[in-house]
């Protein structure tokens, strides 16, 4: 009777002991794994202190920061109503554009954020950028973007370089895809598309959906 | 009425021991394979500073696993009810505050979260689920022992 007893006590002991076991390591390793890796590759348009984003127009002022996922369908609209404004200003240098690619909806984000990298190397981000989102599946998380179709849209938009296949093969940005989540995270960015033109955020049931109102935004924020 | 209630008891924590720390499982599970979403969501309630918001949607998951199993095993039912039924309260708090400040989003509850169209909000079925669950949690905390459990 008390042998019965104490092997019964001896396994719950166990029990406890090796699911707080699993609670600690697993918080341990997650903990770890969100924060930046300062070793990881980025591409050379990257800049640690705008969060790890895609820095176009470096030298210019206002800043406008643009957190996007390529897999987000609200995105995507983002990009077709003020994408075309968005990029004229990107070519005008009337502003420093950084583009922080996040990547929670799935992995396939994470994919179309190494191409968008892989194609900044060969300063073809602005015409990746578009040519993603224009061919975003129609459900999340679909496969479109596995195997080479990431390096078939690289071909669309003429980039043909040895360098680029290779980094869309290797994934040579991937980590660097975690070093944006984390610098998202810390800048509380909880949904996308976000925008912020020197800091400030855009009015996101306003400001993205209508043109009119987001040129406006970016002019009162010093866009000429 | 007593004497019926005394024979089913421990078969009621057996299967309120289920449901609660299966449902737990399956929120730790669902949000462990996207860390930033699990981030995200925390955030998105606006309640905590975003470093603490941070830290608890990275390790909310494993603790809601960790609970889980003890409530599955039935290994110290008694705080893992406890704990899972303070979880709950949480939850119930956190949706009732975004709601009365007009936030649109989901609860996150089981891997999804963050900012949503306000049509969209499923407030009132999360936080009856949210009660349902808490119930359950004090349940366990009174009635800890039950049937095809390791503590003793």
């Amino acid at each position: 009777m008390s042998v019965n007893n104490g092997g019964d006590k001896g396994t719950r002991n166990l029990v406890i002991i090796m699911v707080s076991f699993i609670v600690v390591i697993g918080v341990v390793f997650s903990l770890i794994s969100s924060r930046s890796n300062t070793s990881a590759t980025v591409p050379a348009s990257v800049s640690a202190a705008d969060g790890y984003g895609i820095v176009l127009n470096p030298n210019t002022k206002p800043t406008i920061d643009v957190y996007i996922d390529y897999q987000c369908p609200i995105c995507r609209t983002f990009e077709i109503l003020n994408g075309g404004y968005l990029n004229e200003v990107i070519a005008q240098n009337k502003a420093k554009v950084v583009y922080h690619p996040m990547t929670f909806i799935g992995p396939e984000s994470i994919l179309a954020a190494n191409a968008a990298a892989c194609a900044a190397d060969e300063n073809k981000f602005v015409g990746m950028n578009l040519a993603l989102f224009q061919d975003q599946s129609t459900s999340e998380n679909s496969g479109k973007w596995q195997g080479d179709a990431l390096l078939n849209i690289g071909k669309s938009i003429g980039i043909e370089s040895a360098k680029f296949e290779k980094c869309i093969k290797d994934g040579s940005y991937i980590n660097w895809t975690g070093n944006v989540a984390a610098a998202s995270a810390k800048a509380n960015v909880n949904g996308t598309p976000t925008i912020f033109v020197n800091g400030k955020e855009l009015d996101r049931n306003s400001e993205y959906a209508d043109p009119v109102k987001f040129k406006a935004a970016l002019a009162a924020g010093g866009v000429k | 009425m007593v004497d019926k209630f005394k024979v089913s008891q421990p078969w009621l924590t057996l299967i309120a021991r289920l449901i609660l720390g299966g449902v737990l499982i399956a929120a730790g599970a669902l949000k462990i394979g996207n860390l930033q979403k699990s981030a995200m969501a925390v955030r998105a309630y606006e309640i905590l500073p975003v470093q603490l918001a941070n830290f608890l949607g990275y390790t909310l998951p494993w603790v809601e696993i960790g609970v889980g199993l003890l409530l599955i095993t039935g290994a110290a039912v008694k705080i893992s009810g406890l704990i899972g039924a303070i979880t709950m309260l949480t939850f119930i708090i956190a949706i009732s505050q975004a709601w009365a400040r007009g936030l649109s989003i989901d609860c996150g509850c089981f891997g999804g979260g963050g900012a949503i169209n306000p049509e969209d909000t499923r407030y009132i079925s999360e936080i009856i689920r949210d009660l349902g669950l808490f119930l359950l949690g004090i349940y366990l905390y009174f009635y800890p022992k039950g049937r095809f459990g390791l503590d003793k």
